[in-house]
């Protein structure tokens, strides 16, 4: 059989799905749990067809419910198996149940989420809600804004949540269609340069009957808040890690992100916009164009939103004079009545001593691409809030003003 | 990419199947994996029934235990009852948690790292689980045969909620959401599920068996059978729940044979080979509904007419497995013959004349 343990590197054209789906042969996975929902459909499809090629050893499971998929992703890691599983939208939230469980119980189940707005009703395009209703529940997250990314933000992924220092859940994310469904040159390793990656899964105390434990036994409640605070060191231990293996990937497949933050054209900027995601593609190209024409702006892109970099955040965002954070997830009556990125940003530049204003855009929402004009109007927005020295109206619904 | 075949157990099935035997039967395994030190009731049906269904597996084994009576009065953190690996999952994930187990063993020791035979891995699921919130979830790990065997804990209701009811309630039955009053009478109104039927007429590749805490060597035998088939298996047991049911502690087992011997349990296999029901078991006896009801406090508001309305239903199911009614249950089933006191305790002589 032909497997992912000969495979020689080569580029390929692929889309943010199949990128997925290779990284999870790559990583040799041992369960997946797969139900359809677009637009991350496109993934299980792939892994489907690697199991009956014969290219992948891995029970391919077709569960019931995403809240099947997440509870057999729960007990397949427990058991010691590396597993993989994904959905996009009310899919994600039908399995909200398991969350907690899973990080709690500390499985590194890996999920890939392709994003999908949320219903009401039915509309397929990518707003970043879905995944980010479930931010505090002790999973790992974070945004590729391609597919050459996302292959290496999954690999990586499972390296960090394995790692026994920390032991936990991650969500591999990536805007539907924008990512999922538009192909990108991708970088497919050597499997020797995987191995030396990614060393295989092992669970210090999985279901084995030779060495019998019990996993979340019912406690008192005084019993509760240490394993929560265990919880929460994880997810601080897991920063150095986070660090290392970025450093680990660069070293062993030549591409190197930084951890946390993408800083584009911030050198001299005064106004940046600050995001996650497919839509930093596209700003790019936008303030490349707007730098053309002098203005000086850039952009910052979040990179890992749990653990959340508050530091960084901080560091990279009080050198400017304007933030103008683009949001694509819904945050009703929240700080800002628009998102939910803005109270983290805020909250990030609280402690510092030079804030810069922060404004929040309602922009690319319900998978709308944000045009050119888009990226002018916000910027204008940004130039007039800095001549004014303060923000007259903090949250713009980008399209239904002038 | 080279499999390794996976071994599975197999285990003896035990002979001398005296149901009213209890006195020290020599082929009992000795392994323990559900010991002493957890907090369940005084006559908890369902605990009995973990013992021995966890005794007939034995230690290669592995339990899941979703949200139940048999989670939160098992296990208390820092103390397990559990001597082979056991794990929690949530109340609706009984069928995919263990599918997920299950999934994991067969890729583990066909990719060779995981040495040794298929464990056995069995979920004990509560009535709750299986007939309402995780219907669909062991639905699914049912149809797609993982090699498991899950187990509904029959307590006929939510006990550790405090009492209330689910789809596998009796008729009747009080719960404190089924609560009898003067516009509703008997309490609770609707007849429980066929959880079991509905699960062997749904995934007929499976063994489906029903079982009673009453009869101790068929149950362990049934778990053995399901464990042995090479697939998904399903078995319905009924475990009394003092707290709920309102009895005499002592009388658990006792309860455990009068519900089938009045036909409110009807016993059966369904094999998967022949695609037919096995009603070859007999109890001792057969009685009117009555004695059973007349032991529990749940039952203590039925009118008469409530009590031949389940007489009714008992009939229909003595019926289905092809039983001969005797005349006095036929004449039970009428609430005139119950108010006429000499028709009841004629009834009552049944048990006697059988």
């Amino acid at each position: 059989m032909a497997t992912a343990t000969d495979a020689k590197k080569r580029m390929v054209r692929i889309n943010g799905c199949v990128a997925s789906a290779q990284a999870a042969k790559y990583a040799d996975v041992d369960v997946i749990a797969a139900y359809p929902i677009r637009p991350y459909t496109a993934t299980m499809m792939a892994l489907a067809q690697m199991v009956a090629n014969g290219e992948l050893d891995a029970e391919y499971i077709v569960a019931d419910s995403e809240h099947s998929q997440l509870s057999i992703s729960h007990g397949a890691s427990s058991s010691g198996a590396r597993v993989f599983t994904g959905s996009s939208g009310v899919g994600v939230q039908f399995a909200y149940e398991l969350y907690s469980p899973i990080s709690g119980s500390r499985m590194p189940v890996q999920m890939m989420i392709a994003d999908r707005t949320l219903d009401p009703p039915g509309d397929f395009g990518s707003e970043h809600t879905d995944a980010l209703s479930t931010r505090d529940m002790g999973w790992l997250m974070g945004w590729s804004c391609d597919a050459q990314e996302a292959f290496d933000n999954h690999l990586m992924a499972y390296r960090i949540g394995e790692d026994p220092r920390v032991l936990l859940p991650q969500m591999v994310c990536q805007d539907g269609f924008f990512v999922s469904h538009i192909t990108g040159d991708v970088e497919l390793p050597d499997t020797g340069q995987v191995k030396e990656f990614l060393p295989p899964y092992k669970h210090p105390y999985p279901l084995d009957p030779r060495h019998p434990v019990s996993h979340g036994p019912q406690i008192m409640p005084e019993q509760g808040p240490p394993l929560q605070l265990e919880r929460a060191r994880a997810m601080e231990a897991s920063m150095p890690v986070i660090e290392e293996v970025h450093q680990e990937f660069a070293r062993i497949f030549g591409r190197k992100y930084d951890p946390w933050l993408e800083e584009f054209k911030t050198d001299d900027a005064e106004a940046v916009f600050f995001l996650q995601g497919a839509h930093a593609v596209t700003a790019r190209f936008a303030i490349k164009h707007m730098r053309d024409r002098g203005m000086k702006v850039g952009m910052v892109r979040l990179r890992t939103i749990r653990p959340y970099p508050t530091e960084r955040v901080r560091e990279a965002l009080s050198k400017f004079k304007v933030v103008g954070v683009i949001e694509t997830n819904m945050g009703l009556g929240s700080v800002s009545s628009g998102g939910v990125l803005y109270g983290e940003v805020c909250a990030a530049l609280y402690e510092s001593e030079k804030k810069p204003l922060v404004v929040s855009f309602m922009a690319g929402m319900g998978g709308e691409a944000i045009v050119l004009k888009e990226f002018y109007w916000m910027t204008e927005k940004m130039l007039e809030a800095q001549k004014k020295g303060k923000i007259e109206k903090r949250t713009h619904w980008v399209g239904f003003e002038h | 990419m080279p499999t390794i075949e996976v071994q599975r157990q197999l285990l003896p099935i035990l002979g001398s199947p005296n149901q009213g035997a209890r006195f020290f039967n020599p082929e009992l395994p000795s392994s323990e994996p559900f010991v002493p030190g957890h907090r369940t009731c005084a006559g908890c049906g369902p605990s009995i029934q973990y013992r021995m269904t966890s005794k007939a597996a034995g230690d290669n084994t592995i339990l899941v235990g979703p949200t139940g009576c048999m989670y939160v009065a098992n296990s208390s953190y820092l103390c397990t009852p559990y001597n082979v690996p056991w794990a929690h999952t949530q109340i609706g994930s009984a069928g995919s948690f263990t599918a997920g187990v299950a999934a994991a063993y067969e890729a583990m020791i066909r990719k060779g790292k995981w040495q040794g035979k298929f464990p056995n891995i069995i979920c004990e699921a509560g009535d709750g689980s299986a007939s309402d919130i995780g219907l669909a979830s062991i639905s699914g790990a049912l149809y797609r045969n993982h090699d498991c065997l899950i187990i509904c804990y029959d307590n006929e209701q939510y006990a550790n909620t405090g009492i209330q009811a689910s789809s596998r309630t009796p008729y009747g039955g009080m719960t404190t959401f089924s609560p009898p009053g003067p516009e509703v009478p008997e309490g609770k109104t609707l007849f429980p599920k066929d959880l079991a039927r509905m699960m062997a007429a749904g995934h007929p590749h499976c063994y489906v068996a029903t079982a009673s805490v009453g009869y101790p060597i068929d149950l362990m035998n049934k778990v053995r059978k399901g464990l042995n088939n090479k697939g998904a298996s399903y078995l319905m047991v009924y475990t009394p729940c003092q707290k709920g049911f309102v009895y005499e502690t002592p009388r658990s087992i006792d309860l455990g044979r009068l519900v089938v011997e009045c036909g409110l349990y009807p016993m059966w296999e369904w094999n998967p080979e022949k695609r037919a029901y096995d009603y070859s078991f007999r109890p001792q006896t057969m009685r009117p509904v009555s004695e059973y009801l007349k032991l529990q406090g749940r039952f203590g508001h039925l009118h008469a007419e409530h009590i031949a309305k389940l007489q009714k239903f008992a009939n229909e199911q003595w019926r289905m497995m092809g039983v001969e009614l005797p005349e006095a249950l036929i004449q039970a089933a009428d609430a005139k013959n119950l108010v006429n006191m000499s028709a009841a305790a004629e009834a009552e002589t049944v048990a006697q004349t059988i």
